[in-house]
């Protein structure tokens, strides 16, 4: 026997031989079946775009990360690989998120990219993706002009200005608003949710008895509401971020101004502001928002992994798309494989179910999810407009604040 | 604009006033008296606010109550910052220059510190809590009942800095200072005491302005930085080391921003802030409330 393994025979040296070139060949693909998918992404941690990064975007790309690796990893045509999230802080600055995504996608070489947060940071990356032939589905960018750069890997999840300002105006005629004031953050957000919502009061008869613009940080808005308060309108529009949101309902309360419709934007959506406004004096405010757990099966399963693994709650507008993007891009991996353009081509021609509906891409934009308008009503953040959609009837005269 | 009018629009300028005043409170302690630019102001206040929002939202204790918590804590912190980093600078640095950008560098580095170890503690969300926030009638206005709490406050700290400076052997000590730090070592006043206990009491001050602004404003880490800002052009207007002149340069801005937004419009705020800001420093660069000891 020691014999036979000092010394093998002929025959045995050449299956030996045989099996070690066959193994040396195929041991790349075995080993690339089995790594991991590796997706990479910059956040914001710190810096002013924190508070809207940790509510809508970043939490779910955990999320996902995690449910699909606890189901043994991401379904790549058939087989299953674990998700590896390579990621790092942006610091809330543009430059510092072009750089990361060069790194990703230009030496790092990941196998597929998810979005910065918010429009400003997707501007400055979509056209780099669109190079590097990376498929972007941005679930927090709201821009017109985005959509017009016509970048095929580009696609946009959010509404847009457009049929978001036509859903408010429709909403006002609906119920006999003859006035409106509105104020609005002076960058891309908010100057082309401005345009957008002057062209859709065209020949509708309401008029803007006040409009004035802002910069992001705002510590004041008291006397911008003074004035307007004076004017009486109807309806108060704001184009807002998060802390401006607050600022603007907290001096609106201050200073006693009632209008019958307070529609605030980017925030509304956010637990953070029933938990600071308080359910009572949350109530009636309306913002952007599209869906919650009542919009469907999908919607609810996902609340509840979101609040059990995240220990929050999903906000009820971009969180939504987020989670839809990734449900789209799940799909996408699992009939196209890692193959980008393939992902793209995928993307760009079907028309997807996720927990908004169906979604579904003319270009960039969107086009499958209408323009919806979210209501606090009893503690939850109700989908009120259009009716096809709602989740509770809009109640169209705001109570006094509380 | 009716009359009535005006005077609401004036009264909510000098309550923001209020607010950017006691923030300079704290910094031209530090600035006006030691020469410390103490550019992490904004995170220390950040640090009180949200010490402020966790008791409140996480045990239910009452943000007045914490005023002096915060204030306590931050003290404490400021001693012992002062004994790791600016104590060690004031013996090595050989002239008050050369002290002042070192502390500047130090104080960067400070920046970064507090406003990392706070994400980490609590992460990056966005903050709030419903504090008093129920209008409080005055004549025919109403105003928040938080900010004016927050004005109430401001008024009182810059008085009560004012006596302490003016009218106790502490303030003529401290004052000494201000005028000739070897001055004062000359006439035995302990400036190795003096000096940590003022910076403690800066740090302490920005612990009360971010209890009282987390009332009335969300909170974030990144939240520190303007109010720096502010109270650097606030303090710049009201003359270093003085105290009444903060407040009046505070009151002052918070005015002129809100006459100019109500004309204007907010995006010209800070056009309006720094106009106000280059115009001081061109005409009177030792500040609007400090008497003139040379030529602009």
């Amino acid at each position: 026997m020691s014999y036979v393994l000092r010394f093998p025979s002929r025959r045995r040296l050449l299956q030996g031989a045989a099996a070690a070139v066959g193994a040396s060949s195929f041991a790349p693909s075995l080993m690339a079946q089995s790594a991991p998918v590796r997706v990479g992404y910059s956040m914001s941690r710190t810096g002013p775009w924190t508070g809207g990064a940790q509510v809508s975007q970043e939490p779910n790309y955990l999320l996902w990360a995690e449910q699909q690796n606890q189901a043994g990893g991401l379904d790549v045509k058939g087989a299953r690989r674990r998700i590896e999230l390579i990621s790092s802080d942006d610091r809330s600055d543009t430059e510092t998120v072009v750089r990361t995504y060069e790194k990703l996608m230009g030496s790092d070489k990941v196998d597929l990219v998810l979005p910065p947060w918010g429009s400003n940071a997707n501007f400055a990356v979509a056209p780099l993706a669109n190079r590097f032939g990376y498929p972007f589905l941005a679930p927090t960018a709201l821009s017109r002009r985005l959509v017009e750069m016509k970048l095929p890997y580009f696609f946009l999840l959010l509404q847009q200005p457009k049929p978001m300002c036509e859903a408010i105006v429709e909403m006002f005629k609906a119920n006999g608003i003859r006035t409106v004031a509105c104020v609005y953050v002076d960058d891309l957000f908010g100057l082309e949710n401005y345009a957008a919502f002057r062209v859709a009061l065209q020949g509708t008869g309401i008029n803007m008895v006040e409009d004035k613009s802002y910069p992001g940080g705002v510590k004041d808005l008291s006397p911008v509401l003074r004035s307007i308060k004076d004017k009486n309108p109807d309806a108060f529009v704001g184009f807002t971020y998060p802390p401006d949101t607050i600022l603007a309902s907290r001096q609106a309360k201050e200073i006693g101004f009632n209008p019958k419709v307070f529609y605030a934007s980017v925030g509304t959506a956010f637990p953070l502001y029933r938990n600071v406004m308080t359910p009572a004096g949350a109530e009636g405010v309306m913002g952007m928002g599209s869906w919650n757990a009542k919009t469907s099966p999908g919607a609810k399963a996902y609340f509840d992994a979101h609040v059990a693994s995240q220990k929050k709650e999903p906000d009820r507008w971009a969180s939504g798309a987020c989670w839809a993007g990734l449900e789209i891009l799940t799909n996408a991996v699992k009939q196209a494989g890692l193959n980008r353009k393939a992902i793209r081509d995928y993307v760009a021609a079907t028309t997807h179910k996720t927990i908004l509906g169906d979604i579904r891409f003319v270009g960039s934009e969107n086009v499958g999810t209408p323009g919806t308008i979210g209501q606090w009503q009893n503690g939850e953040f109700e989908v009120v407009w259009p009716t096809p959609r709602a989740t509770a009837k809009l109640v169209a005269a705001k109570p006094a604040w509380n | 604009m009716s009359f009535f009018a005006w005077v609401e629009l004036i009264a909510s300028g000098l309550i923001t006033g209020g607010v950017y005043a006691l923030v300079a409170l704290g910094l031209n302690l530090q600035y006006g008296l030691m020469r410390i630019l103490n550019i992490a102001h904004g995170e220390f206040l950040m640090v009180g606010a949200f010490l402020t929002w966790w008791m409140q939202s996480q045990f239910g204790f009452s943000p007045l109550l914490m005023l002096p918590v915060s204030f306590g804590l931050l003290m404490a912190l400021g001693l012992a910052v002062h004994f790791l980093c600016f104590r060690r600078l004031t013996v090595t640095s050989p002239n008050l220059d050369i002290f002042e950008a070192r502390g500047l560098m130090v104080a960067f580095g400070l920046m970064f510190l507090v406003q990392n170890f706070v994400s980490w503690q609590w992460g990056g969300d966005l903050r709030g809590y419903d504090y008093l926030t129920d209008p409080v009638r005055l004549g025919g206005a109403q105003f928040a009942g938080n900010k004016l709490l927050v004005f109430g406050l401001a008024l009182a700290f810059s008085l009560g800095l004012i006596v302490l400076l003016r009218m106790t052997l502490l303030g003529k000590g401290v004052r000494a200072l201000m005028q000739s730090p070897v001055g004062a070592q000359l006439v035995g006043i302990d400036t190795r005491r003096l000096h940590p206990l003022m910076f403690g009491i800066g740090l302490g001050l920005s612990g009360v302005a971010g209890c009282l602004l987390s009332m009335s404003y969300t909170i974030s880490p990144s939240m520190g930085e303007p109010y720096t800002v502010t109270a650097l052009i606030v303090i710049t207007l009201g003359g270093f080391g003085s105290m009444g002149g903060a407040l009046a340069g505070g009151l002052l801005l918070g005015v002129v921003e809100a006459v100019g937004m109500h004309y204007t419009n907010p995006s010209m705020k800070a056009l309006l802030s720094y106009t106000v800001f280059i115009a001081v420093l061109l005409l009177r660069p030792e500040g609007l409330f400090t008497r003139r000891t040379r030529k602009a």
